[in-house]
């Protein structure tokens, strides 16, 4: 069995963020390393040096990129930053995701959650993003999304593998009785070049795990990257392609049943009458058991497959409940309509905005209203999970965003204690944020308490999916510009109002804590803009909330955000008589970063050259989690059908760990961002989400699909995220190219309910 | 019942009516193609019958007419088929939850258009949906397979 | 249309178009068949079948791209068959099913076409398969993929009538003379 040494601790402990110090937190509870979670299952002749690493006497090294994989290639890049450092090839490691645990809590992502904008370097900005490192690290949350794996990621994973080689040196130094330093290391071997003589890593493991290191080790200056900042092919692409069992829905366990479960599509309702006679006496039908928990209420049908179990399901009697609230479009609208009215929270003033309006002329004025529907994370594979509990020990295979979380509302559902559950994270097909939710993993714990110990798989229908998703809230937005003389804005008065996700989600983890006031998603995206505008008011209001959950959609508030900021930033250019990319870069002067993406994708596109007729382009930009992006789409017109021809996407991420990755996300991300401003929306009626699969909710298809060009650009000063930063810009550059194009300015997504596309 | 699945003759005990797909996967354990939406709508769990395209979700065992061939039937990590291939060239798959189907249908085109239009793409492969969106790449792995097989 | 229409007049035998008569007031039952969205969004003009009813809203092109390929039964890649079986789907809007599930010929225009010019095509040997009146009564009530109008599956309104039915109907109408109404 290894210890970690001093430097390890220390090391892996300095990654959290030093900034915690002024803070009133106990230094000395901050500076507790968390347990290795992998000392207690290192096999035989495996090695542990850190969390990250483990190398067996023989075979593959196994390196734990405790983050999801949900397309987004962070196996490969998190493996990479090992790799770098390990001096191994990324063929020469084999990827797992490990176990949930404290000590791959997410600390970047939380760092996030902080109301500045991510281009503020003040000392408060940087001390609240520090708190939130404390913070982070005493919710210990593992969990992958806000863009954060690969910055939070970057220096750990590459201080693991750097710890893991010098230990590596300084056991074959000690073996050949030379200084470490005269040593080097490659492809998996320590070589002394004075001696010629060679050593493998596995050979050296079990002693090398056992050594305290007594400096930090140097990681290596970028310039010396082999791995880092180029392509590398995804580790996960042979599978993916050979159709191997690496999701959820694919866990096949000995003595497993299968299950799926139907909840009451009114959300918060319970079952009024159930009649189980007709189903239970179905062909391959096990069980039916009733589900009541403070997520849904329903039940589960277990049975020998998971067809036997849905056909079972549809025949099931149910009566459901339904909550006397009206949750419908038009209450939900009304309940935004008057949010948007009332008083907002200020996330941004500057200047005097009210001053400035007061004696607007009409004609200076350009004033807009614009709405964004409620959307469905719709990810591929639909939300399953498989658990056993036996012998008071439960273990769930889920395809989730957050380990931690999702062991913490098992244990509690199954009524033991968290060091009782296991929780495997397998490859998830599709989250963009559903799968940080534990609804489903949940469900599938209550399932395993009734198969005596066999382990039971749980699949939803697409329709269980779609009706009961958190989804992406509605929103709305009131916007006001005043021009000057020379056609800019002299000030800008945005307030978006918005059911709050955070109001919606807390209850759902942790049904005893106090829901907080306000909700920085409603404004994330509009306040937080590098526009130099002297008068310059972004509120936000929380809507009231009827009981639609809300929750995480991929660029969160960003996604409607970036609509109504760009959208409103292109009415304000067409009242100015401005060119809109004209008009950006004298607003954003100030920010080089920013100049810099909207001038390569105008360059790219040639946004100045003309047009035929049925053709036209719009411009959007937007810089989300701490990256920044410009895109401009072109589409094009025949017999009334709009084609989108091509999307030309500028993205400076300030490191790019791997140009390909982030071009494909890159690509994703905006083509996400089209698809839901083209044709998605969910609508609500009789207390129940209205579309159920993709009949009626069918997203972009090849044939709807543009080409997409990209270019990386890495001149920010910070490593930015990249999995989300696509979607912001797409549905208002799209939006404005067919006010370019029509003369139709469409506030309200998605589009298809105004134009047809091809 | 009785099936020949990717050259095996496979005995599946079970009802008529029941999905293909869902014997696949739950009792004969293949698991290439997958579940998303139960209702043809989506292309995840698209194999072929008799060399056809078929959505397996949808496709009763008592109507199965022909030899079944799933994406493990295709090709195998070191003997690929010249689709898979071209999918790992172009790096297609994220999340790959769809790609399975993806390819499948892919294979169907070029079956029989051997160096399909972009059009023809387009009426082959709006039937599968990706929500990664990789179609672009998509598209250019098709065009390769394309290349490689007709050169 | 109008052009479609001028045709339509031109063929019409027989000198009466009063909407009491009796031969008129069969086809009328038989134009709310054919006119169905059961059957009619499968007998297009161009190359997109169609989807309506309760739970698709009005009639809207099929989505996924769905085309008619060279012989009606799809394209490569995409058939008809890829998704629809020899029966309906037990799935609430799974897809339904029928043996040779495929789009009616270009010529057999009935979505969005007049109650005279799907009267008018009806008749036309041209335009309707080479058929006789008798022929085409045989067909409504024997062939399978026209039979699906009046067992859709769930969730879908059937046709009205039968094809039992039907076939009488086109029979008496034949036998009256086959007037076909104006527009």
């Amino acid at each position: 069995m290894s210890r970690a040494g001093k430097i390890t601790r220390r090391v892996f402990l300095g990654a959290a963020g030093a900034a915690a110090a002024g803070l009133a937190v106990g230094y000395y509870v901050y500076r507790r390393p968390f347990p290795n979670p992998l000392e207690a299952q290192a096999g035989e002749g495996e090695a542990v040096f850190n969390p990250f690493v483990k190398i067996p006497t023989e075979g593959p090294i196994t390196v734990i990129v405790p983050r999801a994989e949900m397309g987004q290639g962070v196996t490969t890049t998190l493996a990479a930053l090992i790799a770098e450092e390990l001096d191994v090839r990324l063929d020469q490691v084999t990827v797992e995701h490990g176990p949930a645990a404290s000590a791959y809590a997410n600390i970047g992502m939380l760092e996030e959650g902080v109301p500045f904008p991510r281009f503020d370097d003040s000392t408060i900005a940087e001390m609240m993003r520090g708190g939130m490192g404390v913070v982070g690290r005493f919710l210990a949350m593992q969990a992958t999304g806000g863009s954060s794996s690969t910055t939070d990621g970057f220096t750990r994973m590459r201080q693991a593998g750097a710890l893991a080689r010098e230990a590596l040196k300084a056991q074959a130094a000690r073996r050949w009785q030379v200084d470490a330093a005269s040593l080097t290391t490659a492809e998996g071997f320590v070589t002394n070049p004075a001696t010629g003589e060679t050593v493998a890593y596995g050979e050296l493991a079990l002693d090398a795990a056992r050594v305290d290191l007594t400096a930090d080790p140097i990681l290596r200056d970028p310039a010396e990257w082999k791995l880092l900042g180029r392509p590398q092919p995804r580790l996960d692409m042979e599978a993916k392609v050979t159709g191997a069992p690496i999701f959820g829905v694919d866990v096949d366990l000995p003595d497993m049943v299968f299950a799926t479960i139907r909840m009451n599509p009114h959300f918060g309702g319970t079952i009024r009458t159930l009649d189980d006679a007709g189903s239970l006496a179905m062909p391959g039908v096990e069980k039916l058991v009733i589900i009541e928990t403070h997520l849904g209420n329903g039940f589960g049908v277990i049975a020998r497959s998971t067809w036997h179990a849905m056909r079972a399901a549809d025949a099931v009697q149910v009566e459901w409940e339904r909550p006397d609230r009206a949750v419908d479009d038009d209450a939900i609208w009304a309940g935004l309509e008057a949010a948007v009215a009332g008083r907002g929270s200020n996330f941004r003033d500057d200047g005097d905005v009210e001053t400035v309006f007061a004696d607007a002329p009409r004609e200076r004025m350009v004033e807009a209203e614009y709405r964004v529907p409620f959307l469905a994370h719709a990810a591929m594979e639909p939300m399953n999970a498989t658990a056993r509990f036996r012998d008071g020990e439960l273990d769930v295979w889920a395809p989730n965003q957050s380990p931690t979380l999702t062991r913490m509302a098992c244990a509690r559902e199954a009524g033991i204690s968290q060091e009782n559950c296991r929780v495997h994270t397998t490859s998830l097909g599709g989250a963009f944020g559903r799968r940080l939710e534990v609804d489903y993993a949940v469900y599938a714990t209550r399932l395993a308490m009734e198969t005596n110990g066999r382990p039971v798989k749980v699949t939803w229908t697409r329709e269980e999916d779609m009706t009961h998703d958190m989804y992406r809230p509605a929103a709305m937005g009131r916007f006001r510009a005043r021009l000057g003389e020379d056609g800019m804005p002299q000030a800008l008065d945005m307030k978006i109002a918005s059911p709050s996700i955070i109001a919606s989600l807390l209850p759902r983890l942790y049904p005893r804590l106090p829901v907080p006031g306000s909700d920085t998603a409603i404004v994330d995206g509009s306040f937080n803009q590098p526009y130099s505008i002297a008068n310059y008011r972004v509120s936000g209001v929380v809507a009231d909330n009827p009981g639609v959950p809300v929750g995480f959609w991929r660029a969160v508030g960003n996604s409607f955000n970036g609509f109504f900021h760009e959208a409103f930033m292109d009415e304000i250019a067409t009242a100015g008589g401005i060119d809109p990319v004209e008009l950006r870069l004298s607003l954003m002067a100030d920010h080089p970063a920013a100049v810099g993406v909207v001038e390569k994708v105008a360059d790219m596109a040639e946004w100045s050259a003309s047009l035929p007729a049925n053709r036209a382009k719009g411009f959007a930009f937007a810089t989300s989690f701490g990256s920044w992006v410009a895109e401009i789409v072109e589409i094009s017109e025949t017999e009334g059908r709009i084609r989108l021809e091509k999307v030309w996407i500028a993205a400076d991420v300030g490191r790019a760990l791997d140009p390909s990755i982030i071009e494909a996300q890159l690509m994703s991300g905006a083509l996400f961002g089209l698809s839901a401003a083209m044709f998605e929306e969910v609508n609500f009626a009789d207390g129940r989400a209205v579309q159920t699969n993709f009949h009626d909710y069918d997203p972009l298809r090849i044939h709807q699909s543009p080409d997409v060009e990209v270019a990386i650009l890495q001149n920010a000063p910070k490593m930015g995220g990249v999995g989300e930063i696509g979607t912001p810009p797409a549905a208002p550059a799209l939006a404005n190219a067919i006010f370019a194009l029509t003369g139709k300015r469409i506030r309200q997504l998605p589009l298809a309910r105004e134009v047809d596309f091809a | 019942m009785r099936l020949t699945v990717n050259g095996n003759p496979i005995e599946i005990d079970a009802e008529a009516e029941m999905p293909l797909l869902w014997a696949l996967r739950d009792l004969a354990g293949i698991k290439g193609p997958k579940f998303g939406c139960g209702i043809a709508a989506c292309g995840a769990c698209t194999v072929l019958v008799a060399g056809q395209p078929v959505r397996s979700c949808v496709l009763p065992l008592g109507q199965v007419e022909g030899d079944v061939t799933t994406i493990e039937g295709i090709g195998r990590p070191g003997a690929l088929h010249a689709v898979q291939e071209a999918w790992i060239v172009e790096q297609v798959a994220q999340c790959g939850y769809c790609q399975a189907g993806q390819i499948m249908s892919a294979v169907a085109l070029l079956d029989e258009i051997p160096n399909p239009s972009d059009a023809d793409i387009d009426r082959t492969m709006g039937g599968n949906l990706c929500r990664c969106a990789t179609y672009p790449k998509i598209r250019a792995a098709i065009k390769r397979a394309a290349a490689s097989t007709g050169a | 249309m109008r052009r479609l229409f001028a045709i339509a007049l031109f063929l019409m035998p027989g000198p009466a178009f009063a909407q009491d008569e009796p031969g008129l007031i069969e086809w009328e039952g038989l134009y709310r068949v054919f006119s169905h969205p059961r059957c009619a969004n499968c007998h297009t003009e161009d190359d997109h079948p169609r989807w309506s009813g309760a739970h698709y809203g009005e009639a809207r092109i099929h989505p996924f791209n769905v085309r008619r390929g060279p012989d009606g039964f799809g394209n490569p890649g995409m058939t008809c068959r890829t998704c629809h079986q020899e029966t309906n789907s037990p799935v609430l809007h799974g897809p339904p099913g029928s043996p040779d599930w495929h789009l009616a010929p270009q010529e057999m225009v009935w979505f969005e076409k007049s109650s005279g010019e799907i009267c008018a095509q009806i008749k036309d040997p041209a335009r309707n398969g080479g058929k006789t009146l008798d022929e085409v009564a045989v067909h409504l009530r024997d062939d399978a993929l026209v039979a699906w109008g009046w067992e859709p599956g769930p969730g879908r309104e059937p046709a009205p009538g039968s094809a039992e039915e039907t076939y009488e109907a086109l029979k008496r109408w034949a036998e009256l003379g086959a007037p076909c109404p104006q527009g």
